[in-house]
């Protein structure tokens, strides 16, 4: 099929390349405004404190400050997604160390930075809770007294510092223990990491004399910011215009309301344009990483190597408000499930409140805590077993038509194929190549997330085509995939497409760019309003040229039937003199996913929609004095459904196996005290070009029933994996296996040592 | 404080604060954007660009520093709106993710092949480690570099 498109399944370069390529691409970080203050915040100094005195005048009466606000300012409400735990500023007392107490405008960031240094703030310190054991503990100190007050989803099961317990339950675990022949039984860690988009989060404000508040922003999610502010300053949402110019980056870190509202509160107080923007530090201790947990499994098989019973913890650390942590305990079930048929399931997902900087959604949220615990395991399993890592997994893995763990039935299972790709190329049969070398599998799969997308396209009166979406373009290149779909249907060229920014006043509604689902529903909403505009186009072209519309085909951006043909321009100046012009609203919700309502509580995510498989293969070796490890070797075999825009999908891939070896080798961002230590990129180590290997991409194709041309989210998925395989490959290489995240030199090298002196 | 700057061969003044960094003057003052405001700690090279011909962040440097001296931009690079190799480089190899750290990457990539027409991908990956990219894992930035120095080589 593929072979007869021009378009879809084609490597071309994504629509928005020229503007960012010349530095002319305008971010919400660049957006200014003319009489534009600088916007800053000031953040608690304790982790949990009360506030006993907040005195703002000295800071109010500085020169060149125009606004100051506390929460004596704002309303009095709480906000958040499920569970509305949220303030916009600190009142009362402080929860975490970065807590916003208070914000400015001034004319300058210096005028700014001095009017924060002059704001009087006295705290009495409480007890804090700085981890999860403690916040679980019993007695713990409660971080939110009045939490059973709290307005919540009636799904969520909370009790004390548990703002969320999620359940799986499937057949009798403890049958399926007696089943088996072995039980193994292991505890993991994995620590609190950044989503390290290079765009700070930035918002621009701005309020006219209707009362109407524009915010330019870097959200990845215009519609829900626009709600959330619409509740923050207690305003009907129409007065309310999110407009997202560009995105530096965003994997999740930018999907709720950071520093828009503190822009559009100063920006009303003032009565100029306000813009915030955080600072590195400010991203390392304030903004919406991903939570560190603890994961506990206990596994049950059979001497042949086959699952019949698995019981499984997470505690997620989702700090000191829920943030995305309901949902993510929820999602982390499935992942400690896997991919593998295992009749008796016991799965429990905790998001827990910690004295810490509230966390968020970071691309796949808790995947790679939850995948990293379950396929370590499954190589700890294979080995006690003496069974090939691969062939165990071989023996347990989903194939088509098998049932989830929430009894979904499952289509286009490409993971048996993901398998054998990634070990064919890693070179497999030779697992250990050499003295301190090795290599690891780890296997996984991920949701598409529904959600609705709107679109309208236009033909423009020159044949050309502007596509109107809601979807904010973060960089993953999936609104060119979507606007790929649309070209192909409407005969023209990818070039001929011009996208215009996502901006709630004038662009359909779109759930966002999150979850690995941009392409996906984007290009279901743009393959209906193409069936829409061929109705009306066909319709106008079968007058003119005097013929049957069903006669009439659309290609080479020409309408043509019986040897007659009409270009798309001419088609759309008609419908300019006769019809208002050519444009469609398309629409697409995903189908829901059936499961079995009986397995799950506390639950907000079910199922897996339209499920991605992926299989990671690695080659490294290990320092045996420093632990260092060097990879020779990544390759990633991963079922897309249909690739769309294969480079793009390679980038994904490429660049999710390099985020994801940050947070296997070196990201973490560290605690002590309720302190960060490390709040700069010095400290915080992302991988560098010196770091990251080059990645074999295998990209296999089987069909989702619900994507356009067949297509599955592949965002997220890479992002996986990494940690297990590399687990799994130093294991290989030296014995010593690593059962907390990040897998630095250090632990491997005193691991090394333990080893040694174990063996003399 | 006045400074005078010849920015992209066009000689330019700016009245900053006298903290004002080279990157904030050429964004906020000059109205040159396309050097980007990142880390602003010296750490992610987003705000790459020539002073006096030597590859510097910018956030790093004062603007007063480049009084009377020449700045080079990524918005000097392409010419009467055709783009430079290097940038149709990073278009065509599909290096180009959000683009936030790619006019600092264009910039360095440009100075390294300058120097040096044919790199190793080792010294590639050594002259760009400077630069911060969390989209790409550099791969198909790699693919550029290789790409643009095929197409910029004296025949």
């Amino acid at each position: 099929m593929a072979d007869r498109m021009r378009v879809v399944g084609k490597s071309l370069a994504r629509v928005d390349a020229p503007g960012k390529v010349s530095g002319t691409a305008i971010y919400a970080a660049d957006f200014a405004l003319p009489g534009m203050l600088c916007g800053k915040v000031l953040r608690s100094t304790l982790p949990h404190a009360r506030i006993t005195r907040l005195d703002v005048t000295r800071a109010a009466a500085l020169p060149g400050v125009r606004a100051v606000i506390t929460a004596a300012d704002v309303p009095d409400v709480r906000y958040g997604g499920g569970l509305k735990d949220e303030t916009a500023f600190a009142k009362d007392k402080v929860r975490y160390m970065g807590q916003p107490v208070a914000a400015v405008a001034a004319a300058t960031p210096e005028a700014a930075e001095a009017a924060l240094a002059a704001i009087d703030v006295v705290y009495e310190p409480l007890p804090a809770v700085l981890d999860l054991e403690a916040a679980l503990a019993p007695g713990a100190p409660l971080i939110h007294e009045a939490w059973e007050s709290y307005t919540a989803i009636p799904i969520l099961h909370r009790e004390g510092n548990v703002c969320n317990r999620a359940r799986i339950v499937a057949g009798d675990v403890e049958r399926g223990f007696e089943e088996a022949d072995r039980v193994f039984e292991h505890r993991f860690r994995t620590g609190m990491v950044h989503q390290g988009y290079t765009e700070p989060r930035a918002a621009v404000a701005s309020w006219d004399s209707s009362g109407q508040v524009t915010v330019w922003s870097n959200t990845q999610l215009p519609f829900e910011v626009q709600n959330t502010l619409a509740e923050i300053l207690q305003m009907p949402p129409s007065k309310i215009r999110v407009v997202v110019p560009g995105v530096g980056g965003g994997f999740g870190g930018k999907l709720r309301v950071g520093v828009e509202h503190f822009a559009a509160f100063l920006a009303r107080k003032s009565g100029r344009p306000v813009r915030v923007a955080t600072t590195s530090e400010e991203e390392l201790t304030a903004a919406y990483p991903r939570q560190g947990s603890i994961v506990e499994l206990k596994t049950g098989v059979t001497k042949d190597g086959r699952i019949t019973a698995k019981a499984g913890r997470i505690w997620l650390d989702t700090g000191a408000f829920a943030g995305s942590g309901p949902g993510v305990a929820s999602v982390a079930t499935l992942v400690l499930a896997g991919p593998y048929k295992i009749p008796n399931l016991y799965l429990e997902g905790f998001a827990v409140y910690t004295n810490k900087t509230n966390c968020g959604s970071f691309r796949a949220p808790s995947g790679p805590q939850a995948n990293f615990a379950v396929e370590s395991q499954m190589d700890i399993i294979a080995d006690a077993l003496d069974l090939d890592p691969l062939e165990f997994r071989l023996r347990n893995i989903v194939r088509e038509g098998d049932e989830g763990p929430t009894g979904q039935v499952l289509n286009g299972v490409g993971l048996e194929e993901c398998l054998l790709k990634a070990t064919a190329a890693i070179g497999w049969k030779d697992r250990r190549p050499g003295p301190g070398r090795g290599k690891g599998l780890a296997c996984g799969w991920w949701t598409t997330t529904g959600g609705s997308s709107g679109v309208y396209v236009k033909i423009n009166p020159d044949g050309t085509v502007a596509l109107n979406t809601g979807a904010a373009e973060i960089g993953t290149a999936a609104i060119t995939g979507a606007a790929q779909v649309l070209a192909e249907e409407l005969g023209i060229d990818l070039t001929d497409i011009s996208v215009v920014a996502a901006d709630t006043f004038s662009t359909p509604f779109d759930f966002g760019a999150q979850g690995s689902r941009t392409a996906f529903a984007v290009g279901n909403a743009c393959l209906a309003a193409a069936a829409d505009l061929k109705r009306q186009i066909f319709a106008l072209a079968a007058g003119q040229l005097g013929v049957e519309p069903d006669a009439l085909t659309l290609a080479d951006k020409h309408v043509a039937a019986d040897g007659k043909r009409l270009s798309l321009a001419d088609v759309a100046r008609l419908s300019q003199q006769t019809g208002g012009g050519l444009i469609a609203h398309g629409t697409f919700i995903a189908p829901p996913t059936p499961y079995d309502t009986k397995r799950v509580e506390g639950h907000v995510y079910p199922a897996f929609h339209s499920p991605s498989f992926h299989a990671h293969a690695v080659d490294l070796s290990v320092d045996p004095q420093t632990g260092e490890v060097t990879i020779h070797k990544y390759v990633v075999a991963q079922d897309v459904g249909f690739a769309i825009n294969p480079t793009y999908i390679e980038g994904q891939i490429e660049g999710g196996v390099a985020q994801g070896l940050g947070q296997t080798l070196s990201e973490e961002i560290i605690y002590e005290g309720g302190r960060v230590l490390n709040p700069n990129l010095t400290d915080y180590k992302m991988p560098t070009t010196l770091d990251v290997p080059r990645v074999e991409s295998i990209l296999v194709q089987h069909p989702s029933l619900v994507g356009p041309h067949g297509a599955k989210g592949v965002g997220e998925p890479p992002n996986i994996e990494p940690p297990a395989a590399v687990a799994n490959a130093v294991a290989a290489a030296t014995g010593v296996r690593i059962t907390s995240l990040p897998i630095t030199a250090e632990k491997i090298a005193l691991g090394l040592v333990d080893a040694r002196a174990g063996g003399a | 404080m006045r400074v005078r700057v010849r920015v992209n061969g066009e000689w330019r003044e700016a009245d900053p604060w006298e903290g004002t960094s080279l990157l904030s003057m050429l964004r906020d003052e000059l109205g040159l954007p396309g050097s980007k405001n990142a880390c602003e700690q010296g750490e992610c090279g987003s705000c790459s660009v020539w002073l006096d011909g030597e590859l510097v962040c910018s956030c790093l440097v004062l603007a007063a520093q480049a009084d009377d001296r020449d700045v080079r931009t990524v918005e000097g690079l392409a010419g009467d709106g055709g783009l430079h190799p290097v940038q149709e480089a990073f278009l065509e190899a599909g290096a180009v993710q959000c683009g936030f750290c790619t006019p600092g990457l264009i910039v360095a990539v440009t100075d390294l092949l300058a120097q040096d027409p044919s790199p190793s991908e080792a010294m590639v990956r050594e002259a760009l480690s400077g630069n911060l990219c969390r989209c790409t894992g550099y791969q198909k930035i790699l693919d550029a570099v290789r790409l643009a120095a095929e197409r910029m080589a004296p025949r």
